[in-house]
């Protein structure tokens, strides 16, 4: 297979906790395999609290992994150290933040970030084609090119996440990072948002790592979703194989939480609880306090991704399921019936 | 039917700005009954956080009511002074605000917040508080050692859940929310609302219920109303609007958000952005982002009119509309 546009193997990053003397650690990513490809969309979706900024962050080398490597176009990450690379790969991999309204400098015109990129980015360029090319990514974005002369607090917040994308835009970048980039901003505006990211990858040909708490959007825009729990991934696929079949509990509580104005009776969940703080983990799922198929192997052993089908599942029992349905002969009286988790119907659920 | 227990009538509030009067509230009409759950639906600027401080009467200058009456209980709210408010704010009605952490004081206990809000209004002893305070943190599902903790020792969905048990302390009859869940993830946003809609049940307050997000209220609210740059652009049953949405703008809104289940298709959303309401639009204020724009509707302002149960301000659901389609 041909190399993905970049590629992160075994990322993990841990934070310590405390004072200087504190053994304590906290666990925002562990062990997380992540590949993005040209032209490619992929949500990572999650509560707050998962992982998924820090994965992001990671990415765009504002923290440096605690272990693992992250490769793009086949280059190793840590291997970029003098300015010449580390600015190639800024130019190649932008990000968005969450928050249009803290993003920017409220004193210097929009134009400031948006031309100061490109005079970083791309010095070849001459005053005069750098404002034009400011004004490019302005319409690609689906502003007028008279937004450049107005400060921040003129404009709305949709407006402002647009210059976000078009200052990330301005560098050519081959990877734009969105970490919640709709999550602030009005409903009737997130559509225009979600429609413009689809844009930017159909006809500039970027691929984006789509960062949401929302399925039902990662699912509008999304080839491939990435769902992380607690720090780890718990299932990766085809965006439209995950969602009409989510194989993790997790996936399916997310799902079911995901709420549908077309469907006024679906039934909810009642879940409520959050997603532990991974302190200094011992082995075992992570999901085990809020799964309702836990069994006595989810204590004991960490489930790894494993492949059912197209997607990648991190979960003892969707495995064990998965296994028995391939081949249901050879299926030995290891799970007796009275765990009614192993049940294969009662997870496809 | 009897009394409702809230009736606002013309409700004008304006802003007192350098670029003169805004009105963010102009001329809104509502009942609400006992027991009754109304959401109210806009999007950012609309006038909905406005609109629901003037009803609970915490307007701060430059804000003002200019006009029409909020009546609670029989009660124009509007003229009660502030030690009459006093007495009713948490005991009759309560506020639960959009987010917690601003809400709750960072530099007190949640049971020293609650132990203020109940020694406010009765005196009570020591016992009764305690005992109230873990009546209402198990209501909302919250492990009653929690009134020890902080407000930043909690989780945003317990913060919430927090702010909603100060807010049933006295029983109200009315809790007004204000984008109680916006802050929240998904999985507890839902639960948050699960239990909200529970509590309501057993306890039999009504609520009014402020979001941005059709899809929180398409479950959980009797009615819906939907505001535009100030105005009530649309008010009817809950079922009714998601069934047949009248005003283009309730269509925009629900067509804006895409779906987990059904086909993947491509949505619309609205576009453009809501107008500056110290320059309106002239006629209907939707109409330079509205896809069935006719002629008549830059010159003529739209009134509510009543269809099929509900109340629509759209010139498409009058005469004008016969042959400019």
């Amino acid at each position: 297979m041909a190399e993905p546009l970049l590629r992160a193997v075994d990322l993990t990053r841990h934070f310590r906790l405390g004072g200087l003397l504190s053994k304590h650690t906290l666990h925002a990513v562990d062990d997380l395999d992540l590949t993005i490809n040209e032209r490619e969309i992929v949500a990572l979706v999650g509560e707050s609290g998962s992982g998924k900024s820090t994965v992001a962050r990671l990415l765009a080398r504002i923290y440096n992994p605690t272990s693992g490597e992250i490769y793009y176009r086949g280059r190793p990450l840590h291997s970029l150290r003098s300015r010449k690379d580390q600015l190639w790969y800024r130019g190649e991999v932008a990000i968005v933040l969450q928050d249009p309204f803290s993003a920017f400098h409220p004193v210097f015109r929009i134009a400031h970030g948006v031309m100061r990129n490109l005079a970083l980015h791309r010095p070849d360029l001459s005053p005069a084609e750098r404002r034009r090319e400011a004004e490019r990514v302005c319409e690609a974005v689906g502003l007028t090119p008279r937004m450049l002369d107005r400060y921040p607090y003129e404009m709305s917040g949709g407006e402002r996440q647009r210059i976000g994308f078009a200052q990330a835009l301005a560098v050519q970048p081959k990877l734009i990072l969105a970490d919640e980039p709709v999550s602030m901003l009005d409903v009737s505006i997130r559509v225009g948002v979600l429609n413009m990211m689809a844009g930017l990858r159909d006809r500039e040909g970027v691929s984006l790592l789509y960062i949401t708490h929302d399925l039902a959007s990662a699912r509008y825009v999304a080839d491939r979703i990435v769902v992380m729990y607690a720090g780890q991934l718990v299932e990766e696929g085809p965006t439209e194989t995950v969602l009409a079949n989510p194989k993790h509990p997790y996936t399916q509580l997310l799902l079911s939480a995901a709420a549908d104005p077309s469907e006024k009776d679906a039934e909810i969940a009642a879940d409520s609880g959050e997603p532990p703080k991974v302190i200094d983990p011992s082995e075992g799922c992570r999901f085990r306090w809020r799964c309702p198929y836990a069994i006595e192997k989810c204590e004991l052993l960490t489930p790894r991704p494993t492949p059912i089908g197209p997607t990648q599942v991190a979960c003892h029992v969707a495995v064990a399921a998965a296994e028995r349905a391939a081949n249901p002969d050879a299926d030995p009286a290891a799970n007796p019936a009275s765990n009614p988790a192993s049940n294969p119907a009662s997870i496809s659920k | 039917m009897a009394d409702p227990l809230l009736e606002v009538d013309d409700l004008v509030v304006e802003y007192a700005t350098d670029a003169g009067e805004v009105r963010a509230v102009n001329g809104v009409n509502f009942t609400l009954g006992a027991g009754e759950f109304l959401g109210i639906v806009g999007e950012s600027g609309c006038g909905k956080t406005t609109l629901l401080f003037a009803v609970a009467q915490l307007l701060s200058p430059p804000g003002e009511v200019v006009g029409g009456k909020v009546v609670f209980r029989g009660q124009d709210m509007v003229r009660l002074d502030s030690g009459e408010l006093q007495s009713m704010r948490w005991r009759d009605y309560s506020l639960v605000m959009q987010s917690a952490m601003n809400a709750l004081n960072p530099m007190k206990s949640i049971g020293a917040q609650f132990t203020d809000t109940l020694q406010a209004h009765e005196k009570v002893s020591k016992d009764d508080i305690r005992k109230r305070s873990i009546e209402v943190m198990e209501l909302v599902g919250i492990d009653p050692a929690h009134l020890q903790s902080y407000p930043h020792q909690l989780s945003g969905g317990m913060r919430q859940r927090a702010m909603i048990a100060m807010a049933l302390l006295f029983t109200p009859q009315l809790v007004i929310m204000d984008e109680p869940t916006s802050a929240l993830d998904v999985v507890a946003q839902q639960s948050l609302m699960t239990k909200i809609k529970d509590l309501q049940r057993s306890l039999g307050f009504a609520v009014i219920f402020v979001t941005h997000d059709m899809s929180v209220v398409s479950r959980y609210s009797d009615r819906v109303l939907v505001m535009y740059a100030g105005q009530v652009a649309e008010a009817a049953r809950t079922d009714a609007v998601f069934e047949r949405p009248l005003h283009p703008y309730t269509r925009g809104l629900m067509n804006a958000f895409p779906s987990v289940r059904g086909p993947r298709r491509e949505l619309a959303g609205i576009p453009g952005s809501p107008p500056d309401l110290a320059r309106p639009p002239s006629g209907c204020r939707f109409h330079p982002r509205c896809p069935a724009v006719m002629p008549v509707c830059l010159e003529r302002e739209p009134e509510l009119y009543p269809v099929d149960g509900g109340e629509v301000r759209c010139l498409l659901y009058t005469e004008h509309a016969e042959g400019a389609v």
